[in-house]
Protein backbone atom coordinates (compact mmCIF):
# COMPACT_ATOMS: atom_id res chain seq x y z
CA UNK A 1 0.00 0.00 0.00
CA UNK A 2 1.35 3.20 -0.66
CA UNK A 3 0.55 6.17 1.36
CA UNK A 4 1.43 10.43 0.37
CA UNK A 5 3.22 12.10 2.59
CA UNK A 6 3.94 15.87 2.87
CA UNK A 7 7.51 16.84 3.88
CA UNK A 8 8.85 20.06 4.64
CA UNK A 9 12.80 20.46 4.28
CA UNK A 10 13.95 24.11 6.79
CA UNK A 11 16.55 25.33 7.30
CA UNK A 12 19.42 29.10 7.36
CA UNK A 13 20.01 29.98 3.81
CA UNK A 14 22.84 27.74 1.76
CA UNK A 15 23.22 25.09 4.24
CA UNK A 16 22.27 22.46 1.31
CA UNK A 17 18.63 21.88 1.33
CA UNK A 18 18.25 22.30 -2.19
CA UNK A 19 21.03 20.23 -2.74
CA UNK A 20 20.41 17.27 0.09
CA UNK A 21 17.18 16.67 -1.98
CA UNK A 22 18.75 16.81 -5.59
CA UNK A 23 21.04 14.23 -4.05
CA UNK A 24 18.39 12.15 -2.47
CA UNK A 25 15.44 11.95 -5.49
CA UNK A 26 17.73 12.30 -8.50
CA UNK A 27 21.55 11.29 -7.07
CA UNK A 28 22.86 14.31 -8.54
CA UNK A 29 24.86 17.44 -6.81
CA UNK A 30 25.90 20.20 -8.75
CA UNK A 31 28.43 23.35 -6.82
CA UNK A 32 26.70 25.48 -8.44
CA UNK A 33 24.78 27.94 -5.46
CA UNK A 34 21.42 28.45 -6.89
CA UNK A 35 18.66 30.54 -4.39
CA UNK A 36 15.38 29.04 -3.52
CA UNK A 37 12.80 31.54 -3.98
CA UNK A 38 9.06 30.60 -2.97
CA UNK A 39 9.34 26.90 -2.54
CA UNK A 40 9.96 23.76 -4.83
CA UNK A 41 8.21 20.51 -5.20
CA UNK A 42 10.14 16.92 -5.47
CA UNK A 43 8.61 13.87 -5.30
CA UNK A 44 10.15 10.44 -4.47
CA UNK A 45 8.63 6.90 -3.92
CA UNK A 46 10.18 5.16 -1.06
CA UNK A 47 9.79 1.33 -0.66
CA UNK A 48 9.91 0.24 2.92
CA UNK A 49 9.46 -3.82 1.94
CA UNK A 50 7.64 -5.84 -0.86
CA UNK A 51 4.21 -4.14 -0.18
CA UNK A 52 4.50 -0.85 1.78
CA UNK A 53 5.63 2.38 0.18
CA UNK A 54 5.55 5.80 1.20
CA UNK A 55 5.71 8.88 -1.70
CA UNK A 56 7.25 11.68 -0.10
CA UNK A 57 6.46 15.33 -1.21
CA UNK A 58 9.13 17.41 -0.64
CA UNK A 59 8.79 21.43 -0.10
CA UNK A 60 11.80 22.87 -0.40
CA UNK A 61 10.97 25.82 1.22
CA UNK A 62 13.68 28.79 0.76
CA UNK A 63 15.96 29.21 3.62
CA UNK A 64 15.83 31.97 6.39
CA UNK A 65 17.64 33.16 9.03
CA UNK A 66 14.40 33.85 11.16
CA UNK A 67 12.03 30.48 11.18
CA UNK A 68 9.42 32.70 13.19
CA UNK A 69 9.27 34.52 9.95
CA UNK A 70 8.31 31.21 7.37
CA UNK A 71 5.16 31.58 5.98
CA UNK A 72 2.72 29.39 7.83
CA UNK A 73 0.50 28.51 4.88
CA UNK A 74 3.63 26.36 3.52
CA UNK A 75 3.94 24.14 6.66
CA UNK A 76 -0.16 23.58 6.61
CA UNK A 77 -0.71 19.92 6.74
CA UNK A 78 3.14 18.66 7.07
CA UNK A 79 3.47 14.89 8.15
CA UNK A 80 7.01 15.43 8.56
CA UNK A 81 10.05 17.86 8.70
CA UNK A 82 13.66 17.62 7.74
CA UNK A 83 15.57 20.52 9.38
CA UNK A 84 19.07 21.10 8.41
CA UNK A 85 22.21 22.99 9.26
CA UNK A 86 25.70 23.69 7.96
CA UNK A 87 28.59 22.03 10.07
CA UNK A 88 30.98 24.33 8.57
CA UNK A 89 29.33 27.46 9.52
CA UNK A 90 28.34 27.66 13.42
CA UNK A 91 25.84 30.49 12.78
CA UNK A 92 23.02 27.94 11.38
CA UNK A 93 23.46 25.42 14.34
CA UNK A 94 24.35 28.02 17.36
CA UNK A 95 20.65 28.65 18.45
CA UNK A 96 19.74 24.95 16.88
CA UNK A 97 17.52 24.13 20.02
CA UNK A 98 15.39 27.45 20.12
CA UNK A 99 14.93 26.93 15.84
CA UNK A 100 13.61 23.52 16.53
CA UNK A 101 11.61 24.55 19.38
CA UNK A 102 10.25 27.81 16.70
CA UNK A 103 9.66 24.97 14.05
CA UNK A 104 8.01 22.50 16.63
CA UNK A 105 5.14 25.06 17.53
CA UNK A 106 5.15 25.86 13.96
CA UNK A 107 4.19 22.36 12.91
CA UNK A 108 2.74 20.57 15.74
CA UNK A 109 4.97 18.72 16.82
CA UNK A 110 5.23 16.51 13.73
CA UNK A 111 8.11 13.93 13.98
CA UNK A 112 11.63 15.80 12.60
CA UNK A 113 14.79 14.60 11.92
CA UNK A 114 17.60 17.36 11.86
CA UNK A 115 20.47 16.85 9.99
CA UNK A 116 24.15 18.05 9.63
CA UNK A 117 25.18 18.60 6.07
CA UNK A 118 28.45 19.69 4.49
CA UNK A 119 30.13 16.95 6.19
CA UNK A 120 32.88 16.24 3.70
CA UNK A 121 34.14 20.36 4.48
CA UNK A 122 35.30 20.10 7.95
CA UNK A 123 37.95 17.17 9.45
CA UNK A 124 36.30 13.98 11.27
CA UNK A 125 38.11 14.68 14.94
CA UNK A 126 36.74 18.54 15.04
CA UNK A 127 33.08 17.53 13.96
CA UNK A 128 32.21 15.78 16.96
CA UNK A 129 34.57 18.39 19.17
CA UNK A 130 31.98 20.89 17.40
CA UNK A 131 28.96 19.23 17.73
CA UNK A 132 29.42 18.69 21.47
CA UNK A 133 30.59 22.01 22.55
CA UNK A 134 27.32 23.69 21.32
CA UNK A 135 25.73 20.12 22.85
CA UNK A 136 23.66 20.20 18.99
CA UNK A 137 21.16 17.60 19.22
CA UNK A 138 21.41 15.99 15.92
CA UNK A 139 20.14 12.64 14.05
CA UNK A 140 22.50 12.54 11.28
CA UNK A 141 25.63 13.85 9.48
CA UNK A 142 25.28 13.73 5.66
CA UNK A 143 27.52 15.09 2.85
CA UNK A 144 25.22 15.90 -0.35
CA UNK A 145 28.30 16.02 -2.57
CA UNK A 146 29.40 12.59 -1.84
CA UNK A 147 25.75 11.48 -0.99
CA UNK A 148 27.22 10.09 2.26
CA UNK A 149 24.03 9.11 4.48
CA UNK A 150 21.96 11.29 2.75
CA UNK A 151 19.53 8.56 2.07
CA UNK A 152 19.47 7.08 5.24
CA UNK A 153 18.02 10.44 7.24
CA UNK A 154 15.62 10.27 4.40
CA UNK A 155 14.53 6.94 4.84
CA UNK A 156 14.72 6.85 8.29
CA UNK A 157 11.92 9.88 8.50
CA UNK A 158 9.77 8.24 5.94
CA UNK A 159 10.03 5.09 8.00
CA UNK A 160 8.29 6.87 10.74
CA UNK A 161 5.75 8.87 8.84
CA UNK A 162 4.72 5.22 8.23
CA UNK A 163 4.24 3.57 11.23
CA UNK A 164 2.85 6.72 12.30
CA UNK A 165 0.02 7.07 10.31
CA UNK B 1 -76.30 -34.45 60.74
CA UNK B 2 -79.62 -33.11 60.40
CA UNK B 3 -78.92 -30.93 63.18
CA UNK B 4 -75.90 -29.90 61.03
CA UNK B 5 -77.85 -29.09 57.73
CA UNK B 6 -80.20 -27.32 59.61
CA UNK B 7 -77.33 -24.71 60.94
CA UNK B 8 -76.22 -24.40 57.63
CA UNK B 9 -79.59 -23.14 56.08
CA UNK B 10 -79.90 -20.91 59.10
CA UNK B 11 -76.91 -19.54 58.38
CA UNK B 12 -77.67 -19.15 54.58
CA UNK B 13 -81.01 -17.54 55.75
CA UNK B 14 -79.44 -15.22 58.09
CA UNK B 15 -76.60 -13.83 55.00
CA UNK B 16 -79.95 -13.52 52.80
CA UNK B 17 -81.21 -11.21 55.45
CA UNK B 18 -78.13 -9.77 56.62
CA UNK B 19 -76.60 -9.24 52.57
CA UNK B 20 -79.54 -9.22 50.35
CA UNK B 21 -77.45 -8.18 47.19
CA UNK B 22 -74.14 -10.02 47.48
CA UNK B 23 -75.14 -12.42 45.25
CA UNK B 24 -76.39 -9.84 42.32
CA UNK B 25 -73.46 -8.02 43.22
CA UNK B 26 -70.27 -11.00 42.50
CA UNK B 27 -72.79 -11.76 39.49
CA UNK B 28 -72.27 -8.41 38.36
CA UNK B 29 -68.48 -8.38 38.54
CA UNK B 30 -68.39 -11.22 37.09
CA UNK B 31 -70.23 -10.20 33.86
CA UNK B 32 -68.04 -6.72 33.95
CA UNK B 33 -64.73 -9.28 34.20
CA UNK B 34 -65.89 -10.79 31.16
CA UNK B 35 -66.28 -7.81 29.27
CA UNK B 36 -62.90 -6.03 30.29
CA UNK B 37 -61.30 -9.41 29.46
CA UNK B 38 -63.36 -9.24 25.97
CA UNK B 39 -62.32 -5.74 25.41
CA UNK B 40 -58.62 -6.67 26.09
CA UNK B 41 -58.22 -9.64 23.99
CA UNK B 42 -59.83 -8.17 20.83
CA UNK B 43 -57.87 -5.75 19.54
CA UNK B 44 -60.19 -3.74 17.46
CA UNK B 45 -61.94 -3.19 20.72
CA UNK B 46 -58.71 -2.54 22.85
CA UNK B 47 -57.55 0.71 20.20
CA UNK B 48 -61.21 2.40 20.46
CA UNK B 49 -60.71 2.32 24.15
CA UNK B 50 -56.78 3.52 24.28
CA UNK B 51 -56.09 5.22 21.42
CA UNK B 52 -57.96 8.71 22.04
CA UNK B 53 -55.76 7.91 25.56
CA UNK B 54 -52.34 7.51 23.55
CA UNK B 55 -53.44 10.45 21.24
CA UNK B 56 -53.97 13.07 23.64
CA UNK B 57 -50.57 12.04 26.07
CA UNK B 58 -49.10 12.37 22.19
CA UNK B 59 -50.13 15.22 21.96
CA UNK B 60 -49.29 16.87 24.74
CA UNK B 61 -45.83 15.46 24.63
CA UNK B 62 -45.39 17.04 21.81
CA UNK B 63 -46.84 20.58 22.09
CA UNK B 64 -44.06 20.46 25.81
CA UNK B 65 -40.85 19.06 23.11
CA UNK B 66 -39.79 23.08 23.08
CA UNK B 67 -39.96 22.93 26.95
CA UNK B 68 -38.64 19.91 27.96
CA UNK B 69 -36.11 18.75 25.09
CA UNK B 70 -35.73 22.04 23.08
CA UNK B 71 -32.86 23.28 25.78
CA UNK B 72 -31.15 19.49 24.94
CA UNK B 73 -31.67 19.28 21.53
CA UNK B 74 -30.12 22.74 20.60
CA UNK B 75 -27.05 22.43 22.43
CA UNK B 76 -26.06 18.70 21.35
CA UNK B 77 -26.52 20.37 17.88
CA UNK B 78 -24.29 23.27 18.99
CA UNK B 79 -21.75 20.95 20.33
CA UNK B 80 -22.13 18.98 17.03
CA UNK B 81 -21.70 21.98 14.74
CA UNK B 82 -18.89 23.49 17.03
CA UNK B 83 -16.93 20.27 17.23
CA UNK B 84 -17.48 19.42 13.29
CA UNK B 85 -17.47 22.89 12.08
CA UNK B 86 -15.37 21.93 8.95
CA UNK B 87 -17.99 19.07 8.06
CA UNK B 88 -20.85 20.86 8.28
CA UNK B 89 -19.17 23.83 6.42
CA UNK B 90 -18.26 21.06 3.73
CA UNK B 91 -21.37 19.78 3.24
CA UNK B 92 -23.44 23.15 3.13
CA UNK B 93 -20.71 24.65 0.89
CA UNK B 94 -21.83 23.02 -2.09
CA UNK B 95 -25.48 24.00 -1.79
CA UNK B 96 -24.81 27.96 -0.82
CA UNK B 97 -22.09 27.68 -3.44
CA UNK B 98 -25.04 26.58 -6.29
CA UNK B 99 -27.59 28.78 -5.51
CA UNK B 100 -25.70 31.90 -5.14
CA UNK B 101 -23.66 31.25 -8.39
CA UNK B 102 -27.42 30.37 -10.15
CA UNK B 103 -28.90 33.74 -8.70
CA UNK B 104 -25.83 35.57 -10.13
CA UNK B 105 -25.64 33.27 -13.40
CA UNK B 106 -29.18 34.07 -14.09
CA UNK B 107 -28.70 37.95 -13.74
CA UNK B 108 -25.31 37.67 -15.55
CA UNK B 109 -27.40 35.79 -18.45
CA UNK B 110 -29.92 38.29 -18.84
CA UNK B 111 -27.29 41.26 -18.81
CA UNK B 112 -25.30 39.66 -21.78
CA UNK B 113 -28.12 39.06 -23.64
CA UNK B 114 -29.34 42.33 -23.74
CA UNK B 115 -25.96 43.36 -25.08
CA UNK B 116 -25.88 40.67 -27.41
CA UNK B 117 -29.02 42.32 -28.88
CA UNK B 118 -27.07 45.11 -28.87
CA UNK B 119 -23.99 44.42 -30.45
CA UNK B 120 -25.33 41.71 -32.52
CA UNK B 121 -25.07 43.94 -36.04
CA UNK B 122 -22.06 45.46 -34.92
CA UNK B 123 -20.18 41.37 -34.16
CA UNK B 124 -21.55 40.25 -38.03
CA UNK B 125 -19.98 43.58 -39.50
CA UNK B 126 -17.30 43.16 -37.92
CA UNK B 127 -16.08 39.33 -38.95
CA UNK B 128 -16.82 40.83 -42.94
CA UNK B 129 -14.45 43.20 -42.20
CA UNK B 130 -11.80 40.93 -41.05
CA UNK B 131 -12.79 38.76 -43.50
CA UNK B 132 -12.42 41.37 -46.51
CA UNK B 133 -9.00 42.46 -45.10
CA UNK B 134 -7.07 39.12 -45.35
CA UNK B 135 -8.35 38.06 -41.87
CA UNK B 136 -9.80 34.46 -41.74
CA UNK B 137 -13.09 33.73 -43.61
CA UNK B 138 -16.20 34.32 -41.75
CA UNK B 139 -16.76 30.90 -41.31
CA UNK B 140 -13.56 29.86 -39.48
CA UNK B 141 -13.93 32.86 -37.36
CA UNK B 142 -17.30 31.61 -36.51
CA UNK B 143 -16.10 28.15 -35.89
CA UNK B 144 -13.75 29.52 -33.21
CA UNK B 145 -16.48 31.93 -31.53
CA UNK B 146 -17.94 28.54 -31.28
CA UNK B 147 -15.27 26.08 -30.33
CA UNK B 148 -16.03 24.82 -26.86
CA UNK B 149 -13.78 24.55 -23.58
CA UNK B 150 -12.66 21.03 -23.24
CA UNK B 151 -11.80 19.44 -19.71
CA UNK B 152 -8.35 18.29 -20.18
CA UNK B 153 -7.70 16.86 -16.21
CA UNK B 154 -9.12 16.84 -12.89
CA UNK B 155 -7.58 17.00 -9.83
CA UNK B 156 -9.01 16.41 -6.17
CA UNK B 157 -6.71 17.60 -3.79
CA UNK B 158 -5.99 18.17 0.13
CA UNK B 159 -6.61 21.62 0.39
CA UNK B 160 -3.51 22.11 3.51
CA UNK B 161 -1.04 19.38 2.79
CA UNK B 162 -1.52 19.41 -1.42
CA UNK B 163 -1.62 15.30 -1.20
CA UNK B 164 -3.52 14.25 -4.55
CA UNK B 165 -6.40 11.88 -3.44
CA UNK B 166 -7.59 11.28 -7.17
CA UNK B 167 -7.00 12.34 -10.61
CA UNK B 168 -9.14 12.12 -14.22
CA UNK B 169 -6.89 12.95 -16.81
CA UNK B 170 -7.67 12.91 -21.15
CA UNK B 171 -3.99 12.59 -21.69
CA UNK B 172 -0.74 11.59 -19.85
CA UNK B 173 0.48 14.44 -18.13
CA UNK B 174 3.64 14.65 -15.73
CA UNK B 175 3.59 13.45 -12.61
CA UNK B 176 0.15 14.38 -10.87
CA UNK B 177 1.46 14.09 -7.25
CA UNK B 178 3.97 17.70 -7.85
CA UNK B 179 1.44 18.99 -10.02
CA UNK B 180 -0.95 18.94 -6.87
CA UNK B 181 1.99 19.62 -4.81
CA UNK B 182 2.65 23.25 -6.85
CA UNK B 183 -0.71 24.36 -7.61
CA UNK B 184 -0.77 23.82 -3.75
CA UNK B 185 2.29 26.07 -2.98
CA UNK B 186 1.03 28.54 -5.70
CA UNK B 187 -2.05 28.82 -3.64
CA UNK B 188 -0.61 28.88 -0.29
CA UNK B 189 1.39 32.01 -1.42
CA UNK B 190 -1.09 33.72 -3.22
CA UNK B 191 -3.19 33.75 -0.69
CA UNK B 192 -1.33 34.46 1.85
CA UNK B 193 0.43 37.34 0.33
CA UNK B 194 -2.68 39.20 -0.16
CA UNK B 195 -3.17 38.80 3.51
CA UNK B 196 -7.01 38.60 2.54
CA UNK B 197 -9.29 35.94 4.61
CA UNK B 198 -11.51 33.38 2.90
CA UNK B 199 -10.20 34.54 -0.57
CA UNK B 200 -9.11 32.08 -2.98
CA UNK B 201 -7.39 31.78 -6.35
CA UNK B 202 -9.55 30.65 -8.79
CA UNK B 203 -7.95 30.95 -11.94
CA UNK B 204 -4.50 30.27 -13.51
CA UNK B 205 -3.70 30.80 -16.95
CA UNK B 206 -1.12 30.27 -19.47
CA UNK B 207 -1.53 30.21 -22.87
CA UNK B 208 -3.43 27.82 -24.31
CA UNK B 209 -4.55 25.92 -20.81
CA UNK B 210 -6.72 27.66 -17.76
CA UNK B 211 -6.72 25.72 -14.56
CA UNK B 212 -9.82 26.82 -12.61
CA UNK B 213 -9.26 26.13 -8.61
CA UNK B 214 -12.56 25.60 -6.92
CA UNK B 215 -11.64 25.59 -3.06
CA UNK B 216 -13.83 23.86 -0.28
CA UNK B 217 -13.06 23.57 3.60
CA UNK B 218 -10.93 20.64 3.11
CA UNK B 219 -10.16 20.02 -0.33
CA UNK B 220 -10.31 21.56 -3.51
CA UNK B 221 -10.45 20.43 -7.20
CA UNK B 222 -8.16 21.78 -10.12
CA UNK B 223 -9.65 21.51 -13.53
CA UNK B 224 -7.22 22.00 -16.35
CA UNK B 225 -8.79 23.36 -19.61
CA UNK B 226 -7.78 23.80 -22.76
CA UNK B 227 -9.85 26.07 -25.58
CA UNK B 228 -11.80 28.79 -25.12
CA UNK B 229 -12.75 29.52 -21.74
CA UNK B 230 -15.38 31.81 -21.07
CA UNK B 231 -18.27 33.03 -18.37
CA UNK B 232 -20.42 30.20 -19.46
CA UNK B 233 -17.74 27.67 -19.90
CA UNK B 234 -16.80 28.25 -16.26
CA UNK B 235 -20.29 28.27 -14.97
CA UNK B 236 -21.27 24.83 -16.64
CA UNK B 237 -17.90 23.28 -15.14
CA UNK B 238 -18.96 25.05 -11.44
CA UNK B 239 -22.05 23.17 -11.63
CA UNK B 240 -20.08 20.08 -12.45
CA UNK B 241 -17.79 20.23 -9.79
CA UNK B 242 -20.45 21.36 -6.93
CA UNK B 243 -22.54 18.50 -7.96
CA UNK B 244 -19.94 16.05 -8.28
CA UNK B 245 -18.87 17.62 -4.75
CA UNK B 246 -21.91 17.71 -3.24
CA UNK B 247 -23.22 14.07 -4.46
CA UNK B 248 -20.14 12.41 -3.73
CA UNK B 249 -17.40 13.98 -1.34
CA UNK B 250 -20.32 16.49 0.74
CA UNK B 251 -22.40 12.68 1.19
CA UNK B 252 -19.73 10.84 2.06
CA UNK B 253 -18.28 13.17 4.85
CA UNK B 254 -17.96 10.35 7.62
CA UNK B 255 -15.39 8.40 4.80
CA UNK B 256 -13.79 11.23 3.64
CA UNK B 257 -12.83 13.06 7.47
CA UNK B 258 -11.62 11.04 9.77
CA UNK B 259 -10.59 12.63 13.22
CA UNK B 260 -6.95 11.68 14.99
CA UNK B 261 -8.67 11.16 17.85
CA UNK B 262 -10.48 8.19 16.23
CA UNK B 263 -7.62 6.74 14.88
CA UNK B 264 -5.89 7.16 18.57
CA UNK B 265 -8.43 5.49 19.75
CA UNK B 266 -7.79 2.30 18.10
CA UNK B 267 -11.38 2.77 16.19
CA UNK B 268 -11.58 1.45 12.38
CA UNK B 269 -11.29 4.39 10.13
CA UNK B 270 -13.20 3.91 6.93
CA UNK B 271 -11.71 6.52 3.90
CA UNK B 272 -12.57 6.47 0.51
CA UNK B 273 -11.04 4.38 -1.91
CA UNK B 274 -9.16 5.75 -4.39
CA UNK B 275 -10.48 4.16 -6.96
CA UNK B 276 -13.78 4.81 -6.18
CA UNK B 277 -12.78 8.68 -6.28
CA UNK B 278 -11.33 8.31 -9.72
CA UNK B 279 -14.38 6.41 -11.17
CA UNK B 280 -16.38 8.84 -10.00
CA UNK B 281 -14.01 11.78 -11.48
CA UNK B 282 -14.34 9.98 -14.42
CA UNK B 283 -18.57 9.78 -14.32
CA UNK B 284 -18.77 13.49 -13.43
CA UNK B 285 -16.01 14.53 -15.76
CA UNK B 286 -15.12 12.39 -18.27
CA UNK B 287 -18.15 13.17 -21.01
CA UNK B 288 -18.91 16.53 -19.94
CA UNK B 289 -19.43 19.55 -22.14
CA UNK B 290 -18.40 23.07 -21.00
Amino acid sequence: MQKSKKVVILGHFGVGKTSLIRRFVSNQFSDQYKVTIGVHISKKVVDLSDEDSVSLILWDLEGTDRLEQIREAYLLGTHGVIFVFDINRPSTFQNLKRDLETVKSKVQDRPTVVIGNKKDLVPEEEISSLLEEHDIPYDYLTSAKTGETVEEAFLHLASILHHDS
Amino acid sequence: MVTKMDEQAKLEILKDILFPDDRGAVQDIAKRITLVEHIINDQKQLAEKVDPLVDEKISAFTKRIPDTLGPTITATLKKEIKNHKDEVVDALYPVLGKMVKKYVAQEIKMLSEKIDNQLGFLKRFKRKMRSWFGGPTEEQQLMRELSSATIEQVLLIERDTGILKASYSVTNTIDEEMISGMLTAIKSFVEDAFHKKNQNLELIQYELYNIHLQSFVTHYVAVVISGDYHLTSKNKLQDIIFNFYYNFMAMNLDLVFHSKDKEKQGKEVRTIDKDLLIKELEASFGNAKI
